[in-house]
């Protein structure tokens, strides 16, 4: 077959891609993990080795521009580019977020109870890993699907965040009765400590809820590209 | 051009006043050229095989395809340039002015004066510049103001800048990018409504050839160009509709250029562009 070192490259890019979703799959497994026990370590571990993920991103950027501008893919051969162009982004994304999601989990503790983050974040990352597969193994029918959970899991999220709330207002709720009771004689300062603390586990848990909810997004994105490379079809493309 | 000659049928014994009819189409509306059922053979061989395609005017539209597929035979069916190779027979339609042009009342000469071409190597005369421009010209009892029209052709190829002042200088000192320009403004200067290319840039170094390609897209708004090519990356930049031919002479797909190079549905033609075969 003619321009048999073209082919390999194209055969290289796409594998590139592929080692690259498996990388930031690992990665937000980890973060998950880290988010769930507060795992220090591990949080580290996820946001100290990010650049690497980053660098790989760089040398697949520069391998996509090397080829359109020395190989001039056309038809076949220019979407799989195009759309690597753009996963790889998705995904050098995904990579960030989980850093994001692996600090919530913090030193003293996972994220606020009320956010199943195992279950959310297994679920966000079965689409990524799922949206590389289907990139992959070229599945026009796998794309679709992949997008079609998006709605479920934003209706997740937006119920995990309104529990967050509820506990919030529960547990402010509780304490006013408590000040109460009490005639709050001397309580003030510590019930002021409480609240802040209170409200920086809530702020986190809605930021690693919205995170979850992007890295959900930037899977259908993948999912979106891949639909465009395999069949030139832009419909699920936003 | 407003000064045409007083002969611009393809008869020789008639005047074709189609070209002024302003109830014609729009620009880029109509269709300058069609292929019916096409066959063209040299002997025994099959050059083009049965093709069917409407050439729309005053767009460029590229032919395509590997060595010996035809493209080049269906250029030259077009303008009967195949008729000075005697083996060479047609069978089938080329349609242009409302009119077969293998009909035995068509003049092949008159038809080249609407069909110009131009060639895969720069061929100026052994003449001046002027001369080469006007050449056509006088074999065509052109009436006119000569040399207004050699400026005018001048300018439509993008050389008169650069050759106004040396018009009695012969055509060969120029370079090969301002010959093949020549060649153009030699082609356009009878006023033709078509204009053939047979890979015009393949003899010429990229900035000659950026220009051909350049003024490729300027003479589209006056003339349908039609042009073969082996550059790939060529029929995509400059041409409008794509013609793929593979071997044995047959049109696997025509579409619009955009089409083609992003996403054909022949796999044979996916297979061709991406240069897994050819």
């Amino acid at each position: 077959m003619p321009r048999e070192n073209y082919r390999e490259r194209l055969d290289e890019l796409r594998d590139g891609v592929v080692a690259m979703g498996e990388t930031v799959c690992d990665r937000l497994d980890d973060a998950i993990e880290a988010a769930v026990t507060g795992d220090d370590e591990l949080a580290q571990s996820v946001i100290g080795t990010d650049h690497e993920v980053n660098e790989t991103y760089l040398a697949l950027e520069d391998e996509c521009t090397e080829l359109l501008a020395l190989q001039q893919p056309v038809a076949g051969d220019l979407r799989l580019v195009a759309a690597s162009f753009k996963i790889i982004t998705d995904l050098e994304r995904v990579a960030d977020l989980a850093t994001n999601l692996a600090a919530y989990g913090g030193p003293d503790g996972g994220v606020h109870p009320a956010v199943d983050v195992r279950a959310l974040g297994e679920a966000a990352r079965e689409m990524v890993a799922d949206a590389v597969a289907a990139y992959a193994a070229r599945d026009p029918d796998a794309c679709r699907e992949i997008a079609s959970r998006d709605d479920a899991f934003d209706d997740r999220c937006r119920q995990a965040s309104e529990a967050v709330v509820r506990d919030l207002l529960e547990a402010d709720r509780a304490r006013t009765e408590a000040c109460d009771a009490d005639g709050d004689t001397d309580g003030g300062a510590t019930d002021g400590e409480a609240l802040e603390a209170s409200l920086d586990d809530v702020s986190q848990a809605l930021l690693a809820v919205r995170d979850l909810e992007r890295i959900a997004d930037h899977a259908v994105n993948v999912a979106a590209r891949a639909l465009y490379m395999i069949e030139n079809d832009d419909e699920l493309i936003y | 051009m407003s000064n045409t000659t007083s002969d611009d049928s393809l008869i020789t014994t008639e005047v074709q006043t189609e070209s002024n009819d302003e109830s014609a189409p729009p620009a880029g509306a109509g269709t300058a050229v069609a292929a019916r059922d096409l066959n063209v053979y040299y002997g025994d061989e099959q050059a083009i095989d049965d093709v069917s395609m409407e050439i729309p005017e005053k767009r460029v539209t590229a032919l395509i395809g590997p060595s010996g597929c035809g493209k080049s035979t269906f250029l030259r069916t077009i303008n009967r340039m195949n008729d000075m190779i005697e083996i060479c027979r047609v069978d089938g339609e080329v349609e242009f002015g409302g009119k077969n042009v293998y009909d035995d009342d068509v003049d092949p000469v008159a038809l080249r004066r609407k069909i110009g071409m131009v060639f895969q190597k720069p061929n100026p005369f052994p003449k001046s510049i002027r001369d080469n421009v006007a050449y056509g010209l006088k074999i065509q009892g052109f009436d006119g103001d000569v040399d207004a029209r050699v400026e005018e052709s001048l300018k439509g190829a993008a050389l008169w800048d650069e050759v106004k002042d040396q018009l009695d200088s012969s055509g060969l000192e120029l370079s090969g990018g301002q010959q093949q320009r020549l060649c153009i403004a030699r082609a356009i200067a009878p006023d033709p409504e078509v204009i053939l290319m047979d890979e015009p840039t393949s003899a010429l170094d990229p900035v000659a050839a950026s220009k051909i390609e350049d003024l490729i897209d300027d003479l589209a708004e006056e003339y349908t160009v039609i042009i073969v090519t082996h550059n790939m990356q060529q029929a995509a930049r400059i041409s409008d509709r794509t013609a793929v031919f593979l071997t044995g002479g047959e049109l696997v797909e025509y579409d619009d250029t955009a089409k083609i190079f992003e996403d054909p549905e022949e796999q044979r033609v996916e297979d061709y562009i991406t240069g897994k075969f050819g």
